[in-house]
């Protein structure tokens, strides 16, 4: 999985370096607003729970953001169809469809 | 951490929004939502309010001055943990999302003035409430239990003094001793988490106190994860663990406190250490404005957590009534998305996102032994209901090493729920 979100983590952290305000602010500013909350963009907030966010993704748990749309889509057909061993992703990607899969790798590839 | 101003955090958002290549829109007024309660449910719900529009007025209601998570306090009884680590600050709310953060109880919901009244007489006006007090255990339901009774058989079902109080007793008892486990029936405050904490008790035991017994007396016949935690009770405690269901005789009649003995279908037993898990309501401030019905839980509109009782008011986490979801931080914290989208959307004159709703609970059988159980949920003509064909538990047949991963994954969803929720 790439890392290039790392880059806009760390771009925000310059920012925040340079106008003395907290990372966060800036990190809130990709979250989608009321007008953007699709149901792609919606679902990737429930990931967050496990996968954290672009900046801050908890050690034990890989990085879902900013990589590929396609990979992450085929990934995530994986998953779900037991083709790729998971203790517990395959588990949560077959509460989706391929569609409902496709929209949330797509949004998770914009960051 | 700097301290925000209003000024500041504004002046961030337009730098972040211009060079990130976002359209910066200026923003009209959010108007003011209220917050009961900074559990899981109340502070992820502040937070994700504040991430979908920073220009919402956020007040949080909290009345204790740290959150102190029930989920890991059974690893304080087991020894693995200390409270300490499950001790939390809300002040990042504050200082990273400008919520303002009132410590305070509160006592009565105005629906037709739209006013919370906290017990200091301080009235707080909103255009949304929402409603997130957790639970509040019914000790009458235990003949011979009472809150003070609580001192001597603690519950520990709210993490803190109780959980201290239950460690120090497993401390103290002797080798050999019979430990009493007595879960309530259903619905409860996280149906695995009984089961978790007799894995972790025996955690306890079997490395200090070999010769003492567990006895789980049970008001329900079938438990959450049963497979799981009984394949991994033999596996790793054998012979320390009995599980007496209620159709067999396990459901407590009454608890005689003085002398540590519990009354049973089956007949009498006395034992070192009890703990008595009572039934229990939504909390007492959804009861007490009539947001509940007659089960005491808050029933809600699945697709928004809307109070099927009062306007402009939601009810999430352990209080409400979410149909196939169990009272769970994961559930609670998934809740409160939907109702931020929800809010934050109808504020603005959108239309909210599809609901949809993820749980997970993970536990510990042994340090080293994880299992779980995981779904996702949509909004049903009755209620919330769990998508088909997906979800469900760890697999009954795996080696060591999956335990392994799904005890480390347990401590990353910890982590990654307190970053979630209070981060
Ligand atoms: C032993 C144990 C283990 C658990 N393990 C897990 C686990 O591993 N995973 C999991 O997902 N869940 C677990 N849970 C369940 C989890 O703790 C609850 O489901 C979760 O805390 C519910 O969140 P909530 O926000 O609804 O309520 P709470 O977390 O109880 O928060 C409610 C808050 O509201 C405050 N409050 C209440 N009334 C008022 C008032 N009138 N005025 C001001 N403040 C008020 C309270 O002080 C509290 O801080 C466990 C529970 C127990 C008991
Ligand atoms: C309960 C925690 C949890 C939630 C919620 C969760 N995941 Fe995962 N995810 C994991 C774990 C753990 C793994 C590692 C594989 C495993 O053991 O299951 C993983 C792996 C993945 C992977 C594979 C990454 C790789 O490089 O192998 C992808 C992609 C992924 N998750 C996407 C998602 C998306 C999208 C969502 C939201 C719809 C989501 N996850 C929600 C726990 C979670």
């Amino acid at each position: 999985m790439s890392r290039i979100s790392l880059a806009g983590a760390a771009f925000a952290l310059a920012l925040a370096a340079q106008f003395g305000f907290a990372p966060q602010a800036a990190m809130a500013q990709q979250a989608p607003k009321p007008g953007e909350l699709t149901e792609a963009a919606f679902t990737a907030q429930t990931c967050a729970l496990c996968h954290g966010t672009p900046s801050q993704t908890p050690p034990t748990m890989p990085l879902i953001y900013g990589s590929n749309a396609d990979q992450l889509y085929t990934t995530l057909l994986d998953l779900k169809a037991n083709r790729r061993p998971s203790t517990i992703m395959g588990r949560i990607a077959r509460g989706f469809t391929d569609d409902q899969l496709k929209a949330v790798a797509d949004y998770l590839a914009r960051y | 951490m700097t301290h925000f101003t209003r000024r500041g955090l504004l002046g961030a958002g337009a730098a972040a929004a211009t060079l990130l290549g976002m359209p910066n829109i200026a923003r009209a007024a959010g108007g003011r939502v209220v917050i009961v309660g900074g559990g899981f449910g109340g502070a992820t719900a502040a937070r994700y309010l504040k991430l979908f529009d920073p220009s919402i007025e956020v007040t949080l209601v909290e009345r204790d001055a740290t959150y102190v998570t029930c989920p890991f306090s059974n690893y304080v009884l087991g020894g693995i943990r200390d409270l300490n680590s499950i001790t939390h600050r809300r002040d990042p709310l504050r200082q990273r999302w400008g919520v303002r953060l009132v410590r305070g109880e509160a006592r009565a919901i105005d629906v037709s003035r739209k006013s919370l009244r906290l017990a200091d007489g301080v009235a707080l006006p909103y255009d949304k409430l929402v409603v997130a007090p957790g639970i509040e255990l019914k000790y009458e339901g235990v003949p011979g239990y009472s809150e003070k009774a609580a001192d001597r058989v603690p519950h520990a079902w709210k993490a803190g003094a109780q959980t201290a109080l239950l460690r120090r007793q497993l401390e103290a008892m002797p080798d050999g001793g019979v430990v009493i486990v007595a879960p309530p029936a259903n619905p409860f405050r996280c149906p695995p988490g009984p089961y978790e904490r007799v894995s972790m008790i025996a955690w306890y035991l079997k490395n200090h106190k070999p010769k003492s017994k567990i006895l789980i007396l049970d008001a329900k016949d079938a438990f959450s994860k049963q497979g799981l935690f009984q394949a991994g009770w033999e596996s790793q405690y054998p012979g320390l663990i009995t599980w007496l269901a209620g159709k067999d005789g396990g459901k407590v009649e009454e608890i005689d406190v003085a002398n540590m003995t519990i009354k049973a279908g089956f007949g009498n037993e006395k034992a070192a250490v009890i703990n008595l898990i009572p039934p229990q309501t939504a909390g007492r401030i959804a009861v007490d404005a009539g947001l509940t019905e007659a089960n005491g839980w808050a029933a809600v509109d699945p697709i928004s957590f809307a109070s099927r009782k009062a306007a402009d008011v939601y009810v999430i986490g352990d209080a409400s009534i979410a149909g196939a979801m169990p009272k769970s931080g994961s559930a609670a914290n998934s809740q409160a998305k939907v109702v931020a989208a929800h809010i934050s959307a109808t504020l603005n004159g959108k239309a909210p996102p599809p609901a949809v709703f993820h749980n997970t609970c993970y536990s510990l059988v042994t340090p080293d032994y994880g299992i779980s159980v995981t779904g996702t949920y949509r909004p049903g003509p009755n209620g919330v209901a769990e998508v088909p064909n997906s979800g469900g538990v760890s697999p009954a047949q795996a080696n060591a090493d999956f335990r392994k991963q799904e005890a480390l994954h347990t401590e990353g969803w910890y982590a990654g729920i307190i970053a979630d929720a209070l981060g």
